[in-house]
């Protein structure tokens, strides 16, 4: 086989066992972490997923990370925000916070649902990720800036964003928004859940910056055919 | 108007003119001598006026509807079925009446806390994270659960001329004591007891800024903060009962201050808010006087004392003496006189005791048991007491308090409100109603 299980034949194994490689053999095949996939039935599959199967039984599976889980209430974007937000690996911090957040969020807004009179009470949005999740697209930018150098001078040219780039970029202004402009003892989770709440109503100072980098890029529309790409 | 009750309603007929000229005016519904009148001379009509008067007159009895009691409010409704009222029944699951008609068949179902009651009964006595949920959702309220429909009936039944009972609530973490015994001292209130209710005892044996030495007493120390802030709380609890109570001996502070005999106990806590140094001592009176005058016939009072985590009265307290030597329990003002009142020596009231690990010291974090927190020199004071188990939510219980966030609009997420995460929070928490709370918080 040429998976570098070769390793283990040593007379002796190290104490730390390397349980997931990020070098995996490209032989290993992704795990399947959702639980609905496998409730098919057999005669409801369609050609592909049946080869898939059957592929399945013979390939080895790279071990799933810590982050995935089978659990319904698994949110692949919150799970991404969570690692960024992680320092120096302690992702139940990052995680506590994030739950902190979520909580601070749904509780100003359920208090204010309860005391509006009936007829403003559809208008009251209660869920924190949907609030979360439009918040980070009333965030992401639609056109980015590159450096590119043209003659010596360097020029800031405006430039199309791939997706995974616009998401990068509307958390990571958002987790430099709440790290820097706060108070020294306002906590994070508070400043995050006003800034997400701010963002979600497309107010603050996250969306204010997209904003201006649009305008940038709007106003360096001259240097677009700078672009080769 | 053309009155006629057989066929139906009539075309309009031509305009008919009066003799004088005039033409008069064809309507449908006229009100004369008070009765709204109609062509087919039914009452409909007049019922539909009353009815819309009705609704404008009594519609703030809806929007109060913590005030009434169940069955008023389904009569309330019976009444008038045409007018379309913001819940008053439906969805919350149950809201029940007051305490004291509380009985097996409402068990799991939720009674609300009149929003006034907050501050009188409970002003130190909830935990922080129901605090915040009564906040939330703009009301309070309580799952009647078995702990507390038990330890209420016992104190329904007892003998009050016999020396006083304690009861013990025991049992996991966040399996809900404190709730039970905030349920208890509620009953007691309505029922119109004293109430003595201690929030935390272990708050008294850590982290104590001031440790002064007391006055009365050469080898005690006083806590001069804690002291006055119980008391405070302790005024604003029984209002009521402070003009009441005379005191029976005389209280000689300092050379200059003393508080006579037959003044009113008001007196004496406004004394131990106000003179801080003094506040400790001052509680040894309070606690004195009451536990003399509680079982009087003339005037008697029943009185209830509920202390939260009383296993901090018994081990050790993590406070130092000057010389840095550890200071024992016995040696604080304040938790020897507690003690005092927990013995069963005064008669014509109960003693409701929770034991709690979570702000416990020194003992261990799988600990639960009487036995285990107490200690041996706690148990043998306390000993005999009724036991109550607090076990975690039962099945039922649980759909309860599923249903009560659901209708609260507290489970937000489009998958806890499905079989599948319903399952998985029965998972996750093991029905433990803290872990629970904490679980839907975020979800």
């Amino acid at each position: 086989m040429a998976a570098s299980l070769t390793g283990l034949l040593k007379p002796w194994t190290p104490r730390v066992l390397l349980v997931r490689w990020s070098r995996y053999n490209p032989y290993y095949l992704e795990p399947e972490p959702r639980k609905e996939v496998y409730h098919i039935p057999e005669t409801e599959l369609t050609p592909e997923q049946k080869e898939e199967r059957e592929l399945k039984s013979v390939r080895p599976i790279k071990a799933a990370t810590n982050s995935v889980t089978s659990s319904v209430f698994n949110d692949p974007v919150l799970s991404k925000f969570v690692n960024m937000m992680m320092k120096d690996g302690d992702k139940i911090i990052a995680k506590g916070i994030i739950t902190q957040t979520l909580e601070n969020m749904k509780r100003k807004q359920v208090e204010k649902y309860h005391k509006a009179p009936e007829g403003k009470k559809a208008e009251i949005e209660c869920n924190p990720y949907a609030i979360f999740h439009q918040a980070l697209e009333n965030c992401k930018p639609v056109i980015g800036l590159a450096s590119i150098q043209k003659g010596g001078k360097f020029y800031q040219v405006p430039i199309p964003l791939t997706d995974n780039r616009r998401r990068f970029l509307a958390m990571k202004w958002m987790i430099t928004e709440c790290r820097d402009n706060k108070h020294r003892r306002t906590l994070m989770y508070e400043k995050l859940s006003q800034e997400l709440l701010a963002a979600f109503s497309k107010e603050g100072n996250v969306v204010k910056r997209k904003h201006e980098l649009h305008k940038m890029a709007e106003s360096n529309r001259a240097y677009a055919h700078y672009r080769w790409w | 108007m053309l009155f006629n009750r057989s066929l139906p309603a009539p075309a309009r007929p031509s305009s008919i003119t009066t003799l004088d000229g005039s033409d008069s005016e064809y309507v449908d519904n006229y009100k004369y001598l008070g009765v709204w009148l109609d062509c087919k001379l039914s009452f409909q009509t007049h019922i539909k006026h009353l009815q819309s008067k009705i609704k404008s007159r009594i519609s703030f009895l809806f929007c109060n509807k913590a005030s009434f009691t169940y069955a008023a409010k389904h009569t309330l409704v019976k009444l008038t079925p045409s007018i379309t009222v913001p819940s008053v029944l439906s969805p919350k699951p149950h809201i029940l009446p007051t305490t004291a008609c509380q009985s097996e068949q409402h068990l799991g179902q939720y009674y609300t806390v009149p929003p006034s009651h907050f501050h009188t009964v409970f002003p130190h006595g909830l935990p922080p994270r129901y605090q915040q949920q009564v906040k939330t959702f703009n009301e309070g309220c309580v799952m009647v659960r078995q702990p507390a429909l038990e330890l209420i009936s016992h104190l329904k039944r007892a003998d009050y001329s016999k020396p006083t009972l304690r009861y013990l609530l025991y049992g996991v973490k966040g399996s809900g004591k404190t709730m039970s015994l905030c349920h208890t001292v509620h009953y007691c209130s309505t029922q119109g007891w004293l109430v003595l209710h201690i929030p935390d005892a272990h708050l008294w044996v850590k982290n104590c800024k001031e440790l002064l030495p007391s006055s009365y007493h050469a080898s005690r120390f006083d806590q001069p903060i804690q002291a006055s802030n119980w008391l405070r709380n302790f005024r604003t609890t029984n209002e009521h009962f402070l003009s009441k109570i005379k005191l029976r001996q005389r209280y000689v502070w300092t050379k200059r201050e003393s508080t006579e005999e037959g003044r009113p106990l008001g007196e004496l806590v406004d004394m131990g808010v106000s003179r801080v140094k003094s506040s400790s001592d001052v509680v040894g009176a309070v606690l004195k006087e009451l536990r003399l005058q509680a079982g009087g016939t003339e005037g008697g009072f029943r009185l209830a004392v509920a202390v939260d985590g009383v296993n901090g009265l018994w081990g050790r307290t993590t406070l130092k003496k000057e010389d840095k030597s550890p200071v024992a329990p016995e040696e604080l003002t304040l938790v020897h006189n507690l003690r005092k009142m927990i013995n069963n020596d005064w008669c014509g009231g109960a003693v409701i005791a929770t034991l709690s690990q979570t702000g416990s010291l020194y003992a261990p974090s799988s600990a639960y048991l009487p036995q285990e927190l107490l200690g041996e020199e706690g148990f043998d004071s306390m000993d005999p007491f009724v036991p109550v188990p607090v076990s975690l939510y039962s099945e039922k219980e649980f759909e309860s308090c599923y249903l009560y966030y659901l209708d609260r609009h507290w489970l937000q997420h489009p998958h806890s409100q499905t079989e599948e995460g319903k399952k998985e929070l029965i998972f996750l928490s093991n029905r433990n109603p803290s872990v629970l709370e904490r679980l839907c918080a975020f979800l």
